[in-house]
């Protein structure tokens, strides 16, 4: 466990810029990883369904990059934090 | 934990998991299969036509391979009978290739059903000197034997040379005990080792979907026990024993320990204490002529709750086991409209016969 004291020198250290810095790394970092997963999840599956049936690309497609919102939310957030 | 096993000396107990599992591929892949199952529609259309319009109406629908690569050789009946029989093959092997890590390893032990019933489809045979051509009509080759193979055992002289030839297979030391007039304990011994090593496969089931597989297979065999059930009671067998050794381990409701012994009225009404009864109360009567109403009915429970257990568990084992007994079905009420036409049937006699969905 880190001490009160360790973390007042750590943030007078980084400064504000930093912390900022690092809650936008987090927001990018932590939407960036959901969005893969949905998109490796929603993405197999659409390549499942045209596998069988070539005229779900369409469908399959669109639904493939709608996790891509996530990763947008984080970069809105990330510029808010800016 | 296996280092303080490895330690003792045990053997640590065998891995089940091979690899992640790719369910969302794989379930999304079955689930459009599904969707190309025969509509219910397509029956009445069926039972209006002739088997060449059977087998060209077929041969446009996903079967359209299996009819044109087996047409040369065979035709009629025959032709719709291997060709049903190498798609549904080819189906479930797909299925294998399809899937992966556990998925994989839980469609394998299910798809071992079609083993034991090649071996039991050669041993009977053989045993009862039907022609070579014949058996082929009748295997499956959708497990771990390939039909080449297969056609290979059929082709031996006897029975005695098929057991010698699946001497690496797990079957062996249950077939060794075949002297040529225990056939029926032979499958029923098969037929218990096979659900005794799928409940074995599955664990002890903690997930959702695990759970749901073990409700499905427990259903099955409840469905099996209790049409067994009634074929002994309607044939007057009353030896607790003789009823018990028939049935299968591990069903889901019922309790066959208690309903062996009964006679048919009290047989009905510990029946009527179970959720089967809704399905079969109408045609159970002890004066019925067939249990081929009871048994259709039967079925259909099974076909509808895999169905809702797959609702209940999208992205599971579920879809893909709801689907191999759909596409089982199919070919089996197929096979029915084939093989009536073909014996000149009523059209309402074969109606009665389908299981439609």
């Amino acid at each position: 466990m880190v001490d009160a004291g360790t973390v007042a020198v750590a943030t007078q250290m980084i400064g504000d810029a930093g912390l900022k810095a690092i809650g936008a790394g987090i927001a990018i970092t932590g939407t960036g990883l959901a969005s893969g997963w949905a998109e490796k999840e929603i993405g197999s599956a659409a390549i499942g369904a045209m596998a069988e049936n070539e005229a779900l690309f369409g469908k399959g497609l669109i639904l493939t990059v709608i996790p891509e919102t996530i990763v947008i939310f984080g970069l809105v957030v990330a510029l808010l934090i800016k | 934990m296996r280092l303080l096993e490895r330690f003792r000396g045990e053997t640590p107990p065998q891995k089940k998991k091979k690899g992640s599992s790719n369910y969302a591929y794989a379930v999304t892949r079955v689930r459009v299969m599904k969707s190309k199952l025969l509509p219910k529609e397509s029956y009445p259309r069926l039972l209006n036509m002739g088997i060449d319009e059977i087998t060209r109406f077929i041969q446009e629908s996903e079967y359209k391979n299996d009819v044109d690569e087996l047409a040369m050789k065979y035709s009629g009946g025959d032709l719709a009978e291997h060709a049903l029989n190498r798609n549904i093959a080819l189906t479930f092997d797909k299925l294998g290739r399809i899937s992966s890590g556990e998925l994989n390893y839980l469609i394998t032990a299910y798809l071992k059903r079609y083993e034991i019933w090649n071996i039991k489809t050669l041993l009977r045979g053989k045993l009862y000197n039907a022609p070579v051509e014949e058996i082929l009509e009748f295997l499956i080759a959708a497990g771990q034997f390939t039909y080449s193979f297969l056609s290979e055992l059929a082709a031996k002289a006897t029975s005695q040379e098929i057991v010698e030839a699946l001497r690496k297979t797990e079957y062996y030391p249950l077939l060794q005990k075949f002297d040529g007039t225990n056939l029926a304990d032979i499958e029923n011994a098969l037929d218990k080792m096979y659900y005794s090593s799928l409940f074995e496969a599955i664990g002890k089931p903690k997930s959702k979907d695990r759970k749901l597989l073990t409700r499905f297979i427990k259903l099955e065999v409840d469905v099996k026990n209790l049409s067994n059930l009634f074929r002994l009671k309607k044939a007057g067998v009353k030896q607790s024993d003789e009823i018990m050794s028939l049935m299968i381990e591990g069903g889901l409701e019922l309790n066959t320990e208690k309903l062996a012994p009964l006679p048919y009225e009290e047989f009905v009404n510990e029946l009527q204490k179970t959720h089967y009864w809704n399905s079969i109360s109408g045609v159970a009567d002890q004066d019925m002529d067939s249990l081929i109403n009871l048994e259709r009915r039967l079925t259909r429970k099974y076909l509808e709750y895999t169905t809702t257990f797959s609702h209940a568990s999208p992205i599971s084992i579920m879809p893909v086991m709801d689907y191999i007994i759909h596409k089982n079905n199919e070919v089996t009420n197929l096979r029915i409209i084939y093989r009536g036409k073909e014996v000149g049937l009523d059209d309402n006699l074969i109606k009665d016969q389908l299981v439609v969905i």
